[in-house]
């Protein structure tokens, strides 16, 4: 053996474990929710039910997530903007989180500020993104959580708002090192706006490009996430 | 709310515990009617036998399988869904569908797994309803008429200026239909300056290659890759334009580069191999075309080309060193194949056996002798024009397995029906010095030129005269023959008297040998529908 012997590339090691992992996760997800189906009204919905769902929906965000970032870091994450209706968009993101929502007593709603309004951006990219957002908001929100959509200026602008703590408070003010991947210790939350930050980016119309940014506040009074698309 | 009762669904997946879950999903949202499937070539015959709605398909069926990107494809093409039906792609992860799209076809959404019910329900109710919304412009691509895409597109945006950006692709397809090169340009570089989508820079790139303009294409597809770099359409379309430029090194690397991003793409596979054994890539050859074979195994694009590269491949790999006992297997594989599934074509007949015979003249000289002599012997008798590029490998093998007359009298035939393109004249004198065959056609050639100088220049019986000289001195030249008919067929079949039809009949006939690959076979086809009114 040699000192130049190259070793596991282990960053192509996780991601396909990963992949891996998330093909596992889906199996699980998909065979649990179908055992659920059959068991008998009153023992649905029992409070574990509402840790498996946030549990299941966690994981495979985090999953998604690291795909993402390996994909970003090969500079190989696919980029496919296209129109997009937002009523659909937002809709379809709630759907995904039906079941957690039920079992946490969530009440999620939406607002898109004129009807049929389109965005222009990548479904799948921007999909995961607000996804991970709305799972955090879960965890966090007392009985409330609410996704605006709208323009301000030339700029799609879609929020996620909820009615817990809120983002700490130096989180917020160092959001521009979460951002740039300087912080990076603070676990998955701060992975998640990198991540979030760096799909937002990709996004660019004319040389304007996306951006994020965290706050508390809005309407609920809890954490407030917003993502800028050009 | 949909009226699910009505509705029918084909499910397509091989995980039988997936197509359970989402049959059960669906039965709890009202649907009645719901079948499944395996594998794609199971979908498809069930697709061919009963109308779908909807269509769950998932996108990978394991190695070897149809994938559900070529089952779009199939059902497409050969017409087996509206496009008022419903198809969506069920994918493990987010991306590995993407780089599929930008193609001709592309399913109306995308699925991750897993999903729930509320997932399921809200992704159909939405795509009906935008289906609903298009039903005029599906309606008028069921028909294919284009002209009515076209109004229907204009309709909607009118009806509500908010709609435009769905109609995008549409309107562009169809001027492309409709050959409306200007408009199309036009519109195209109207989206890409305001909102850049891969589809736009691909039909950019696509119309201006088609139109001659290739540094603006090539330009195009650069600035496309460097905003899309993981789009392998674009790098499909960049590597037509080098190509054409005679840039055969970067265009491979840029198939290379679109394989690394899209593996599962026979065409692509077989196209790179061509283009590695053009650039003498034994290895990178070998390894697209042994790829190309056994994702073609299943796919509509199956082509006995490919087998006839793979071996020619892994022939000139092992070059002077020779060929280790496990190549000669695979080469005898894949060319067996040829020879078993193509009994009735002479031309594929003789070039596996003497493709065969070439990867065991030193291992088996006896056998390479064998097979040669049933070569020439089914060859002889050959009716069929060869395309330039097999007669010129057939030629350079009888060459090489010492049968030097018959080489050289493929190559002359070649010279014969080829004779007018520079770049085919130019690989038979790689081959052979003789001036019986590199001059013999010259003065045909140069009449044929004058004839269509004559021809353009709108005097009609000169170039008839010129062609005649021209079609006598080489009576199997196949763009000599086309244009003896055309110039004939110009003044209207009815206006012809029975001996210039007859000359025109007897001319197309001659062409009729030529392998219908030809990028003229389709010219030959218009005329001689002309010509004989079937």
């Amino acid at each position: 053996m040699t000192d130049q012997q190259p070793g596991l590339d282990f960053s192509m090691v996780i991601a396909s474990t990963v992949h891996d992992m998330k093909n596992s996760l889906a199996s699980l997800i998909q065979a649990h929710g179908q055992w659920i189906r059959q068991l008998p009204e009153a023992q649905r919905g029992t409070p574990e039910q509402g840790v498996i769902d946030y549990e299941f929906a966690h994981l495979n965000g985090m999953l998604v997530q690291l795909l993402g970032l390996y994909k970003l870091g090969v500079n190989q994450l696919p980029l496919r903007p296209d129109y997009h209706e937002l009523d659909d968009f937002i809709e379809a993101q709630l759907a995904l989180h039906q079941e957690v929502l039920d079992s946490r007593g969530i009440a999620a709603r939406f607002e898109v500020d004129d009807f049929g309004l389109l965005g222009f951006f990548d479904r799948e990219l921007v999909g995961s993104v607000i996804s991970n957002v709305v799972i955090n908001a879960i965890r966090y929100a007392r009985g409330e959580v609410l996704i605006k959509a709208g323009q301000i200026g030339e700029q799609l602008v879609i929020t996620v708002n909820d009615d817990g703590p809120g983002f700490p408070e130096h989180m917020i003010e160092q959001q521009s090192d979460y951002v740039l991947g300087i912080n990076q210790s603070s676990g998955s939350t701060g992975l998640g706006l990198y991540f979030a930050a760096n799909i937002a980016r990709q996004h660019q119309r004319q040389g304007v490009h996306g951006h994020i940014e965290i706050a508390n506040g809005g309407e609920l009074g809890g954490g407030l996430f917003s993502i800028y698309l050009p | 709310m949909l009226a699910w009762n009505q509705k029918s669904f084909l499910i397509v997946d091989d995980f039988s515990d997936f197509r359970s879950s989402v049959r059960s999903m669906l039965r709890e949202l009202g649907v009645k009617e719901v079948d499944t499937a395996d594998t794609g070539e199971q979908a498809l015959k069930m697709c061919s036998q009963k109308r779908y709605d909807f269509i769950l398909h998932d996108f990978n069926l394991g190695d070897g399988k149809k994938n559900g990107q070529q089952v779009l494809e199939d059902l497409m093409t050969d017409k087996l869904i509206s496009h008022e039906s419903v198809f969506v792609m069920v994918t493990a992860e987010n991306s590995q569908a993407m780089v599929m799209s930008a193609l001709e076809w592309e399913p109306d959404a995308y699925l991750t797994k897993p999903f729930n019910r509320a997932s399921l329900a809200q992704r159909l109710e939405k795509i009906v309803q935008r289906k609903n919304l298009l039903k005029p412009i599906l309606q008028a691509l069921d028909c294919g008429k284009p002209a009515e895409v076209l109004a229907a597109c204009v309709n909607l945006t009118k009806q509500d200026p908010r709609f435009a950006p769905l109609c995008l692709r549409y309107k562009a397809d169809a001027l492309r239909d409709l050959n409306q090169h200007e408009p199309l340009e036009a519109f195209l570089k109207s989206i890409l300056a305001d909102r850049p989508q891969p589809w736009a820079f691909a039909a950019l790139g696509k119309l201006l290659f088609k139109r001659g303009r290739n540094a603006e294409a090539q330009t195009v597809y650069e600035e496309a890759i460097r905003t899309f770099n993981t789009m392998p359409v674009l790098f499909d379309g960049l590597a037509d334009v080098l190509m054409a430029s005679g840039d055969n090194r970067r265009a491979q690397k840029m198939l290379e580069e679109a394989v690394r991003l899209s593996p599962y793409a026979v065409r692509r596979q077989r196209l790179l191999g061509k283009l590695a054994l053009e650039n003498q890539d034994f290895d990178g050859a070998s390894k697209a075309y042994r790829q190309a074979v056994s994702q073609g195994q299943f796919s509509r694009f199956k082509d006995p080309e490919t087998n006839l590269g793979l071996a020619q491949a892994l022939i000139s790999r092992g070059g002077e060193r020779g060929l280790d006992a496990r190549t000669r297997v695979e080469i005898n594989q894949t060319l067996s194949e040829v020879a078993k599934e193509h009994t009735n074509d002479a031309g594929l007949q003789v070039r596996a056996r003497l493709m065969k015979a070439t990867s065991v003249a030193s291992s088996d000289p006896e056998m390479a002798a064998k097979l040669t002599e049933q070569a020439m012997a089914r060859l002889e008798g050959m009716e069929q024009f060869l395309s330039a590029d097999a007669a010129l490998a057939v030629a350079s093998q009888l060459k090489q397995l010492g049968q030097e007359a018959a080489g050289a009298g493929v190559l002359k035939s070649c010279a014969e029906i080829y004779g007018d393109d520079p770049t085919v004249m130019q690989s038979i004198a790689k081959q052979t010095d003789d001036p019986e065959i590199l001059s013999a056609g010259k003065a045909a050639v140069d009449l044929n030129m004058q004839g269509i100088r004559s021809y353009r220049a709108g005097k009609l019986g000169e170039a008839q005269d010129m062609f005649r000289q021209a079609l006598a001195l080489q009576p199997k030249n196949i763009s000599i023959a086309l244009n003896m008919a055309q110039s004939l067929l110009h003044m209207g079949v009815q206006n012809l008297d029975t001996a210039s039809l007859q000359e025109c009949q007897n001319s197309l006939k001659m062409v009729g040998k030529m392998p219908d690959t030809d990028p003229r076979y389709d010219r030959y086809q218009k005329l001689r529908l002309r010509a004989f009114g079937e």
